[in-house]
């Protein structure tokens, strides 16, 4: 990856809005046939961002680059980059072919060749024999797959998608997460791909970029970024997770309620956060040992397994664990004591003001 | 997804547009953005040319010299001087302020409720309805003008069918060349377009408003006085002000149907002009009528302003 | 719009409406009848029904002149319009210059200025400059008064327009240029054109600003005018009842357009001006 020159470079690139800053002094390089993921909450300056690769919004400062051409000046239409946007926007005045044809027609391509292009991009997406469809005809989902081949008939090197399902149903936006995956595969494109679902991100993605207060706060593999993550914000932005304000002695151990347990950080003394993801706790009957006492404060089925919240002393919000199994489970109120292995916790370094 | 597609729609925007930063400056390529404006340039030349320059050598012949279908040197403020001691042009003035108020104020309050129908009660009549008003509103101004003249006159429809039905033995001189006879061709003339601009104003309020009102106990009037009103005030201003400067300038309208104590400062402009040709006194009297008329206008905005104040600090 | 299903009872509200539908269109029906009155003054009863008013105008040649003059100015004037106009919407609802609210007050500002002191000010100017009035003065003056409401309407459709459209058009390779004439246009034309006709209208029966800046013509609301003033000849019943006519007709048009393209769902345009449920 590091070898061939980066599909899109992003170099310094900040974005004010009157007194507002969007984005602040982000630096990216995405690979050629990535499919890269922006994570983050609402306004926290991803969509800002991806609106900047594609020529809709210019940087207060930094630098555009895509495959080596530096486009930061280059208006929308001269961009080798198409957009998918959040909401189905299709052409109202034309059919689905038409939909498809517009970026060919600019082209000025020969007939024949944008007929077959459009017909192959629909194939694509599995639409084919919609050509003579009208927008008000479709689902929000097919609506949304004529978008998709509009933008990939063109070629482009770089496909942007602003939260492109977050306008559909629970049930289309899961199938089309596998149809995005597929004509990644089938067409290898590079793919940005913006979205505050870290369940979509996670799924969908070779890298996510967590995004908060316009600063880019971690890049990594789904992988990396859910179990390794680099601040409370990302530990609790992806997935879920307990994120406790511990004091590591020197021994590497800490105290929670009344228990001491170890952690896995040696040598890292002083303040730390403690993230622990709900499915590593388990929850056991009191038996005497060393595992951290606490009350079942609240219990639900979740099919699976059982969802737990238990009230330990001296914690200010009660511990969430995740607990396979569907068979038996602790009552609410019960006394119970709570385990975890050190190795798939872990502890971050907590300055005074967090 | 049960909800409307309206409000989606609505609430997709809104979300987009929090998050591209601030409501309004987003949307739309950024390059080309200063250079949209160019487009408006020939619409700007035009309005340069044939508004702003004519009104301001018409407001600079205010001030010079009457030539008798002329101007000339040197500056005076003659004109001003006789415009503002004729006792005629007070007159004039106040019924030029009468007929202004009188045909505003009867627009806004019968243009409130007809809006309010329009948006509440309409349903599937409202397009006919929307129809039937806004075609009025095209209908020829001379040709009201003219048919107000057929119906008021002393042989006219309204005299000949009370005389026919015995209710009068003489025909009711006062309905036409009056300020009534003015104010009634005038209300014909812009009450549609009142009630297209409360309506628009009032087009975006939701049902649930009236609903919320009606759940709190609120009756019909208290509704109107508590919740209708205090959001249509500054939609009903606008319209009230529109009128007024439209029909106290109004100079055709009290020529036909005014007679005597129907004729207004317009008509006295035009003919200072046309008939008289001393045009700077025509011009004086202009500049000072568009400037009560900026009084006014400020006027009643800074009461809107302070109301709005003044409710403030109730709930505080 | 109406997500509501049920209706409001209002009486009070019902009774106004309706009496204000009367109020605005029987003086209008009295003209049209009396247009049809076999009889030599405009007096009830009525005599029984003629043509004969119409065809005593149709014949005049002072009439036919006037129309044509009306139709010649209101055309150019509608033309203009469309073209300045359109021009000058898409400027104010796609600029970001800093500009744009100037440009805007300065364009709509006409409107609230009464003709009386339009006419002043354009007849001060020609006869300062010795422009000889003409029918072109004319258009020059309407012009000035029709664009506001044109602006009116086409600024509010180009508002209303998914500016997502645009930017899906951009993005696809199209410039400035292209964009409008492929994606805003198709979206809007039928709303322009409703507003264009609209223009013709106003124009067509302009008599205020008209009065002042006319040369030796005349226009269909200057023949009026003129027939006002002398004395009463029942034809100009039928006179006034062709302009009603040509009114309807062309405003039925205008309004139509503008239902069909609220109901085809091109645009979310105007539900609320228009009312069509979308």
């Amino acid at each position: 990856m590091s070898t061939t020159p980066a599909r899109v470079h992003l170099d310094g690139v900040t974005k004010r809005f009157a007194d507002v800053t969007a984005l602040e002094q982000v630096d990216l390089d995405v690979a050629d046939g990535e499919f890269i993921a922006l994570l983050g909450p609402s306004g926290c300056g991803k969509t800002t961002l991806l609106r900047i690769v594609a020529g809709f919004e210019r940087p207060t400062a930094g630098r555009v680059v895509l495959g080596g051409d530096d486009v930061t000046t280059t208006p929308a239409h001269r961009r080798p980059v198409n957009m998918v946007f959040q909401r189905p926007t299709l052409f109202p005045h034309l059919d689905v072919a038409g939909n498809v044809a517009f970026g060919p027609r600019i082209s000025r391509l020969h007939r024949d060749e944008i007929r077959r292009s459009v017909d192959e991009a629909l194939a694509l997406v599995r639409l084919d024999g919609y050509q003579h469809r009208r927008s008000h005809e479709l689902s929000g989902g097919q609506m949304q797959r004529v978008a998709l081949a509009r933008a990939i008939v063109n070629r482009p090197q770089v496909l942007l998608l602003d939260e492109p399902l977050s306008a559909l149903d629970l049930k289309i936006r899961l199938e089309m997460e596998v149809e995005l995956r597929r004509l990644h595969r089938e067409i290898g494109g590079t793919f940005i791909y913006v979205t505050h679902d870290q369940r979509e991100a996670l799924a969908l993605s070779d890298r996510v970029v967590v995004f908060n207060e316009g600063r880019i706060e971690q890049v990594g593999t789904p992988n990396e970024v859910y179990r390794e993550p680099r601040s409370p914000f990302v530990a609790r932005f992806v997935g879920d997770a307990n994120v406790l304000p511990v004091e590591v002695r020197n021994d590497g151990t800490v105290t929670i309620g009344e228990a001491r347990v170890p952690v896995t950080a040696s040598g890292t003394a002083g303040a730390a956060w403690l993230v622990l993801r709900p499915e590593v706790v388990r929850v056991e009957p009191v038996d005497g040992g060393d595992g951290v006492r606490g009350v079942v404060h609240d219990v639900s089925f979740r099919g699976t397994g059982h969802s737990y919240r238990i009230a330990v002393p001296g914690l200010a919000e009660p511990l969430k664990a995740e607990v396979p199994g569907v068979t038996d489970h602790h009552a609410l109120g019960t006394d119970v004591s709570v385990r975890w292995d050190p190795a798939a916790s872990r502890v971050l370094p907590r300055s005074g003001g967090d | 997804m049960a909800d409307d597609q309206g409000e989606r729609l609505a609430l997709a925007t809104t979300t987009a547009a929090a998050e591209r930063g601030i409501g309004g400056r987003a949307g739309g390529r950024e390059r080309g953005r200063g250079l949209a404006l160019v487009a408006a340039v020939p619409a700007v030349l035009w309005m340069v040319a044939f508004f702003v320059v004519p009104l301001g050598v018409f407001a600079f012949y205010s001030l010079l010299t009457n030539a008798f279908y002329d101007v000339a040197f040197p500056l005076t403020t003659d004109a001003y001087v006789s415009a503002v001691t004729s006792p005629l042009n007070r007159t004039l003035a106040w019924n030029s302020a009468s007929v202004g108020l009188t045909t505003g104020a009867i627009t806004v309050a019968v243009g409130l409720p007809v809006a309010y129908w329009l948006r509440f009660v309409a349903g599937r009549s409202r397009v006919a309805v929307l129809f039937l008003i806004t075609s009025s509103m095209f209908a020829s101004y001379l040709v009201r003008i003219y048919a107000w003249r057929t119906i008021l006159g002393s042989r006219g429809v309204v005299n000949s069918v009370l005389d026919r039905v015995g209710l009068i033995d003489e025909p009711l001189g006062f309905l036409l060349y009056s300020r009534f006879a003015v104010v009634l061709a005038l209300v014909h003339i812009f009450l549609p377009y009142v009630v297209l601009v409360l309506y628009a104003a009032m087009a975006p309020l939701g049902r649930g408003l009236l609903e919320a009102g009606e759940d709190l106990g609120a009756g019909s009037s208290l509704l109107w006085r508590r919740v209708i009103l205090p959001i249509m005030a500054a939609p009903a201003v606008s319209a009230f002000v529109f009128v007024f400067i439209l029909s106290a300038a109004d100079y055709v309208t009290p020529q036909f149907l005014g007679g005597r104590d129907g004729l207004t400062l317009g008509v006295q402009i035009q003919s200072n002009f046309i008939t008289v040709g001393n045009w700077p006194l025509a011009a004086a009297t202009s500049i000072l009528m568009l400037l009560a008329f900026l009084l006014l206008f400020l006027l009643l905005n800074a009461l809107l302003r302070f109301r709005r104040l003044h409710d403030l600090r109730i709930q505080t | 719009m109406r997500a509501d299903g049920t209706r409001v009872r209002s009486p009070v509200t019902t009774t106004i409406l309706v009496t204000s539908i009367v109020f605005l269109f029987a003086p209008l029906a009295v003209v049209v009848l009396f247009s049809f009155n076999d009889g030599g003054s405009v007096t009830l009863p009525f005599r029984g029904f003629t043509l004969g008013w119409y065809r005593e105008i149709l014949s005049s040649t002072e009439f036919r002149s006037a129309v044509t003059n009306s139709a010649i100015v209101a055309t150019v004037v509608a033309l203009a319009t469309l073209v300045l106009g359109t021009l000058a919407a898409y400027g104010i609802t796609r600029a970001r210059s800093r500009l744009r609210p100037f440009v805007a007050v300065l364009l709509f500002l006409p409107l609230t200025l009464p003709g009386l002191f339009l006419g002043l000010s354009l007849l001060v100017v020609f006869s300062g400059t010795e422009i000889s009035l003409s029918l072109t003065t004319v258009a020059v003056a309407h012009l000035v008064y029709v664009l506001p409401y044109y602006l009116l309407i086409s600024v509010a459709a180009l508002q209303r327009l998914d500016p997502a459209l645009e930017e899906v058009g951009a993005d696809l390779g199209g410039n400035a240029w292209l964009v409008f004439r492929r994606v805003t246009l198709p979206q809007i034309w039928p709303i322009l054109l409703s507003a264009a006709l609209l223009a013709f209208l106003l124009s067509f029966d302009e008599f205020i600003i008209t009065f002042f800046v006319i040369g030796p013509q005349s226009t269909l609301p200057l023949f009026i005018f003129s027939s006002l003033r002398r004395t009463v000849d029942p034809s100009i019943n039928a006179i006034s009842s062709s302009l009603l006519f040509v009114t309807i007709v062309v405003f039925a048009v205008s309004f139509a357009l503008t239902v069909r393209s609220a109901r085809s769902g091109r645009i979310s345009v105007e539900p609320d001006v228009v009312g069509v449920d979308a």
